[in-house]
């Protein structure tokens, strides 16, 4: 395993420093913490939103790196997808074809049709292999731990091929260890969200968790105890305001911007934004056999959305306890525009929070958006309509 | 005697209002937006002031609204124009139940409470047809000053159909229609109508309830409250002030505020901030 630190710029220095430094890297469409991997010999495997049990890539030595797009102008994929395709398909084509990052192996998920696609068209431009991750489809099946199970096996062979290193249980119950770590830390940020929401903004929280998708989660865990840290010390003001749960990035991401107007606005103490980084909800057992306990935990200690279709976890009742659990007045709910699994499950989120009369402002959104007057306008309104009441 | 003020920073022009206590208008003034946001909201407060024969100490608070409410540098607070026009038409008109605002812009639909109180909103969020740059779009093609638009398009016999979605392209077409032959007349009315028509479907999504109020610089417009109100298939409540309402909103949450803090506070009780 490569044990050199990749992110210099996260150490020492204010918590300002921090964040500013986690913005930069976080924004930088070179990817500068999978370039610096790679410069070291590192191998790399992209995978795209929403989930993938990246501790077997991680046990193999490689930097796992979640693909989820990029703001940057889909120059190459336009050619390669309809227009109307969701952005993060192409923008996350992009950074492959144009270089910014390289790849070792590619896998995907049949969360929707296109990206199931995704894999063909990755194939059918790259070397190297790309892959389809069946994760169950009936997730109520007795037998789905035992198909996915057979399915991480598959994959780990796969990346043993791509990585040219053996995946052994030890070292797998290692990495197990090390992401149930950052679970623990994204828990205890997400609970300072819900529970002291003036000590860290939404944005600030997003950058802090989304670094873990490009860096080595040994070392997000290092970045994520010492914002922790200074979160805590933070003095900052308290201002009234209301308490929101934002629905809808569980795919394709809204613009940083877009997540900061939103925060200038509303406390948003609990969030499906990179989901996949939080799915499991607890730790993963380090004893047994860790494929089984990596399939189980997907499945029985996990949290839902659009893409996972589960009859114990019907969506619009899980964002009412997401609602009720974090203490929220109101719910933003959004889906990134042309995405049809977030687009369908709005109509029956808007009908439950209506059942529940729980007030709910609904947009759409794209990772390239720029402009945010219209939707700054709408969201203030909908705020001062709650306080004003 | 109290004073409030709104200031109204729209895209194209901004707004002040000065209000009494009893919420009655003392002063109103209005000047281009142009390039300083900031300098335009100075004025405009300056010039309403001047009208009002007030020194600035007088106002005891000012609410700031519109795209550019952030910048009223010198307002205590800012509220959004949706619900500075609600709360304004509701005002002027009581038994509003429906507002359409028609700025420069953007249009936005509004059902509102017999408090004024927002129950629901949209807004034209893609492009700008069916909004007052539209009409602007009509004026550059036809070379018609905006304020003759309206008494132009009422003379229109049989309009054409616009067809288009975009303003780029709706003068794409004016020009077309007018290479086809057709009136001036005709083709205002059918521009006047396409708007309407857009204005009416953006209503339809909030739900159209008796009574709707006209509101923004577009209410001064006679052909745009014609064609609104055969589109609607009633009248719309328009008043001479219908180009101040977002302004004159934000003067009544600001009136709001100084009622509040001149209230006695109860034993145990804060004064509201």
């Amino acid at each position: 395993m490569m044990e050199r630190s990749l992110i210099p710029e996260l150490q020492g220095g204010s918590l300002e420093d921090l964040l500013w430094s986690a913005r930069e890297l976080l924004e930088d469409d070179s990817f500068p913490t999978v370039a610096r991997w790679r410069e070291g010999g590192g191998k790399v495997v992209g995978h795209f939103q929403v989930y993938f049990p990246e501790e077997i890539a991680h046990a193999a030595g490689a930097l796992p790196f979640r693909m989820r797009g990029a703001p940057v102008e889909p120059l190459q994929s336009d050619s390669r997808f309809g227009s109307y395709l969701c952005s993060i398909l192409k923008t996350s084509l992009e950074v492959a074809l144009t270089g910014r990052v390289e790849l070792d192996l590619f896998v995907t998920h049949p969360i929707c049709d296109a990206a199931r696609n995704l894999a063909g068209i990755f194939g059918r431009n790259f070397d190297y292999p790309c892959q389809i991750l069946y994760l169950p489809q009936n997730a109520n099946s007795a037998h789905a731990p035992t198909y996915l199970r057979g399915e991480y096996d598959r994959l780990k062979r796969t990346v043993e091929e791509a990585t040219g290193a053996m995946v052994t249980d030890e070292g797998l119950r290692g990495s197990i260890a090390v992401y149930n770590r950052n679970r623990a830390l994204l828990r205890e940020l997400y609970a300072m969200k819900r529970d002291t929401p003036w000590l860290v903004s939404a944005d600030e929280a997003y950058v802090l968790m989304a670094l873990g998708g490009m860096m080595r989660r040994e070392d997000h865990n290092v970045v994520l105890e010492t914002a922790l840290d200074l979160l805590r010390g933070r003095e900052v003001p308290r201002p009234d305001r209301i308490r929101v749960v934002y629905e809808g990035g569980f795919c394709e991401q809204p613009p940083l911007d877009l997540i900061r107007a939103v925060a200038r606005s509303c406390y948003v103490v609990d969030d499906d934004l990179l989901i996949g980084m939080r799915w499991i909800l607890g730790d993963v057992p380090e004893a047994g056999d860790p494929l089984l306990n990596l399939a189980t935990a997907y499945l029985e200690d996990s949290s839902y959305s659009p893409v996972q279709h589960d009859n114990r976890k019907p969506k619009e009742k899980m964002l009412l306890k997401r609602i009720r659990e974090s203490g929220a007045d109101a719910a933003i709910v959004t889906a990134a525009k042309m995405c049809e699994p977030g687009l369908e499950e709005q109509v029956a989120y808007t009908r439950a929070l209506d059942e529940a009369k729980v007030p709910y402002f609904v947009s759409e959104f794209e990772e390239n958006m720029t402009s945010f007057d219209h939707l700054e306008i709408q969201l203030e309104t909908f705020v001062e309509n709650l306080m004003f009441d | 005697m109290a004073y409030a003020a709104g200031v109204d920073v729209g895209s194209t022009q901004t707004k002040a209002v000065i209000v009494d206590e009893t919420g009655a208008i003392v002063a109103r003034s209005l000047t281009a937006t142009g390039a300083n946001v900031i300098q335009a909201a100075q004025t405009a407060f300056e010039e309403a002031l001047n009208e009002a024969g007030l020194e600035e100490r007088e106002v005891e608070y000012v609410v700031g609204t519109g795209y550019g409410r952030y910048k009223v540098t010198f307002g205590n607070t800012q509220v959004t124009e949706i619900s500075c026009h609600g709360r304004g038409a509701v005002h002027m008109f009581p038994d509003t139940r429906t507002v359409v605002d028609m700025g420069g812009q953007d249009t936005k639909a509004i059902r509102v409470s017999a408090e004024g109180e927002i129950i629901d909103f949209c807004m034209n969020d893609k492009c700008a047809a069916g909004t007052g740059r539209f009409l602007g779009a009509a004026s550059s093609a036809l070379d018609i000053p905006l304020d003759e638009l309206g008494p132009t398009a009422l003379k229109g016999e049989r309009p054409v159909k616009i067809s288009t979605t975009c303003t780029v392209f709706a003068e794409s077409e004016v020009l077309s229609w007018l290479g086809k032959g057709k009136k001036i007349q005709d083709i205002l009315l059918g521009v006047h109508q396409s708007i309407a028509a857009r204005s009416a479907g953006l209503l339809r999504r909030v739900g159209i309830e008796d009574q709707v109020t006209f509101t923004g610089g577009v209410a001064k417009n006679t052909a745009m409250v014609e064609t609104l109100n055969q589109r609607l298939g009633l009248e719309v409540n328009v008043s001479d002030e219908s180009h101040y309402m977002g302004a004159l909103g934000a003067a009544l949450f600001a009136l709001d505020h100084v009622l509040v803090s001149r209230q006695p506070a109860g034993r145990g009780e804060e004064v509201a901030s």
